[in-house]
């Protein structure tokens, strides 16, 4: 088991924007060490959506390197890269994307189901997964049915209940208010203290910040600070 | 592939969009139950035209004597030894009848009309519809029987009745004309006019003296349960070595190409309806795939394969269509049922004849149609769902997640 859990080297992502490149990452260059907490921040349009994107497999690179616990990201095919986002990583929505259908405890257990996971287990986990972010009373009820702060837990328990190396989250404050912010953010820390789970965000957010161990900025594209932030502080004392 | 989940999904799924939904599902069970109904109606008219013909004296399969078809005379006639019939097995075989069939003239006192006289033994007629004839007066009583039996639309044309006399001249064995006056036992009468004007019968040996041998123009055989025709076709055809042996389609070629064309009329039916129907599939599974491109795309991003992205859409359509094909299909037996005692179409009736059918159409329920429409419909449920499931797969779920 490597310590890198993620590796960025020359990253470089462009779009074409009527015969015009558009640079949404220009040779970026990192790693992410297990059990950190990294916020990737900057203004829109800087690159963190897109950085965030390609460590998880939704993007590829034009050019690059991108290794997620020692696999080379740019030699998989679209069925490995499922495979590789199914058993290596758990993802955190801004929009939460429950599946309405289903109740927290069914939207949990899915992404077992997927895995192949037999029925007892996981249903064990799932229950395990609800009652560590505290809406295990709530297991029956369908996302409907749930407030924003309640959907994004569920969505928590969805992402960390296949013990994911890393847990990636884009924007996962935007549409919770302050409280609800906060608790989720206790949340996040509370597993990558506890539990040592690995997680990158990509925020704007300067609460999410705050709660982040390392915070790297982009500007169009490019790392433009990567500092340990004061989270992290005791941890560095 | 989690199948489980896929299932749980798909079958969860058509609870969303409650009105949308519902109402497809109502279209397919219309158009099931219009398909199984209509089906119905399709063979009890095939069927109808089949034992019309059949009992038009035809039977389900004829010995004739070489040449008869094209002249129809005492001349193309044969003999029969008195252990004749060959063995068919009894559940096989509904009955067999020997007859005279010759054309010749019938003359009353004020009409004269050309006819088809039969000499019958009415014991072996129970195959055909003078079995089940009405009748004014008597039928006949057997093969001796030298009185005659004509149908209501002859006696009046020929202005006639039950007691009156009627004379009849055709051709003898020698080729010499022959007349006999007959007394008229009864007057039967048979749904169609047709069969009353043209046939006329007595007893078989009657009309073997009247011609002066004792032969036969044709055995009619009419075949029990699921009938066999080519079987017993070649066994006969071992058997009456120098005779023909023809099938009721061959004797009654516009009935047979009316029968096959009704089997062709169940696919055409069914293709219009479900050709109509799977436009309105294909367009709300696309609309349901539209309005999930969040969700698939989540699916797709947290490690679902394609492979079960289209396997869900098809389960989708297909939980749909086997949800509506049930249902359909319950609501056509039930109208089936309902119209078990036939629909009356007497006010059509004369074209109704010339199609070779009775005046109420009696609607025939078949497994295998019930099958084959469930079949169908469930493999164009399948193919209605390719195209939108093919539209799911190509959800680019980074696209998707950024709506």
């Amino acid at each position: 088991m490597t310590e890198v859990v993620v590796r960025c080297s020359g990253v470089t992502r462009t779009y074409q924007d009527e015969a015009v490149p558009v640079y949404a990452l220009r040779g970026v260059d990192f790693e992410v060490r297990r059990g950190e907490f990294v916020s990737l921040a900057g203004p829109s349009g800087s690159g963190k959506s897109t950085l965030l994107n390609v460590i998880g497999g939704l993007d590829r690179p034009n050019e690059g390197l991108i290794e997620v616990d020692g696999i080379n990201l740019n030699d998989l095919s679209q069925s490995e890269l499922s495979d590789m986002r199914l058993n290596k990583m758990g993802f955190v929505f801004q929009a939460y994307n429950l599946i309405p259908v289903l109740s927290a405890l069914e939207n949990v257990e899915f992404i077992m189901q997927l895995q192949g996971v037999g029925a007892a287990e996981r249903s064990e986990r799932a229950r395990a997964a609800l009652a560590s972010l505290g809406i295990s009373e709530l297991e029956h009820r369908r996302p409907g049915e749930l407030s924003g702060g309640q959907q994004q837990r569920a969505a928590i328990a969805r992402a960390i209940v296949t013990n994911p190396v890393l847990l990636l989250a884009d924007e996962p404050s935007a549409n919770l208010d302050s409280h609800a912010t906060e608790e989720l953010l206790e949340l996040l820390q509370r597993l990558n203290e506890e539990r040592g789970v690995t997680i990158v965000t990509a925020t704007h957010d300067p609460m999410v910040m705050s709660y982040a161990k390392r915070r790297i900025n982009l500007r169009d594209g490019t790392i433009v600070e990567d500092a340990i932030s004061a989270a992290a502080l005791p941890a560095v004392r | 592939m989690p199948l489980k989940l896929l299932v749980q999904l798909s079958a969860r799924n058509l609870s969303r969009h409650k009105r949308r939904n519902f109402m497809l599902l109502m279209a397919i069970c219309v158009a099931v139950g219009g398909v199984t109904f209509m089906n119905s109606l399709i063979r009890g008219f095939q069927y109808d035209m089949q034992e019309s013909a059949v009992a038009n004296l035809t039977g389900h399969v004829k010995i004739l004597a070489p040449g008869y078809l094209d002249d129809p005379s005492i001349a193309k006639s044969f003999k029969l030894a008195a252990d004749w019939q060959p063995d068919i097995a009894a559940e096989e075989l509904e009955g067999w009848a020997a007859r005279i069939r010759i054309p010749a003239v019938i003359m009353s006192e004020r009409e004269t009309r050309g006819i088809q006289f039969v000499g019958v033994d009415p014991a072996q007629e129970s195959i055909s519809f003078l079995g089940d004839a009405d009748y004014d007066g008597q039928s006949l009583r057997d093969a001796s029987d030298n009185r005659v039996v004509i149908g209501r639309a002859l006696a009046e044309q020929l202005e006639t009745k039950v007691g009156r006399r009627l004379v009849i001249i055709t051709q003898g064995a020698d080729g010499l004309n022959r007349e006999a006056g007959f007394r008229i036992a009864g007057v039967y009468d048979v749904e169609g006019t047709g069969l009353e004007k043209i046939f006329v019968f007595t007893g078989i040996k009657m009309l073997q003296q009247m011609v002066d041998a004792e032969v036969f123009t044709e055995v009619s055989i009419k075949l029990a349960g699921t009938p066999r025709e080519f079987s017993v076709k070649v066994a006969l055809a071992e058997f009456f070595t120098g005779l023909v042996v023809l099938d009721w389609q061959e004797l009654e070629p516009q009935a047979a190409a009316m029968f096959l064309f009704a089997d062709a009329a169940i696919f055409i039916w069914f293709l219009i309806m479900m050709g109509a129907l799977i436009f309105g599939l294909v367009n709300t599974l696309i609309t349901a795939v539209m309005e999930r491109v969040r969700e698939l795309g989540m699916l797709r991003a947290v490690g679902m394969r394609p492979g079960a992205v289209i396997v869900q859409v098809v389960l989708e359509s297909t939980f749909m269509m086997a949800l509506g094909v049930t249902i359909g299909i319950g609501m056509g037996v039930g109208l089936i049922f309902w119209a078990g005692d036939g629909i009356d179409l007497s006010e059509w009736a004369q074209g109704m004849e010339m199609a070779g059918m009775r005046s109420v159409l009696v609607p025939r329920l078949m497994i295998a149609d019930l099958i084959l429409v469930a079949g169908l419909s469930m493999v164009f449920g399948v193919l209605a769902s390719l195209y939108p499931a093919w539209r799911a797969v190509k959800i680019n779920p980074l696209e998707a997640l950024r709506r």
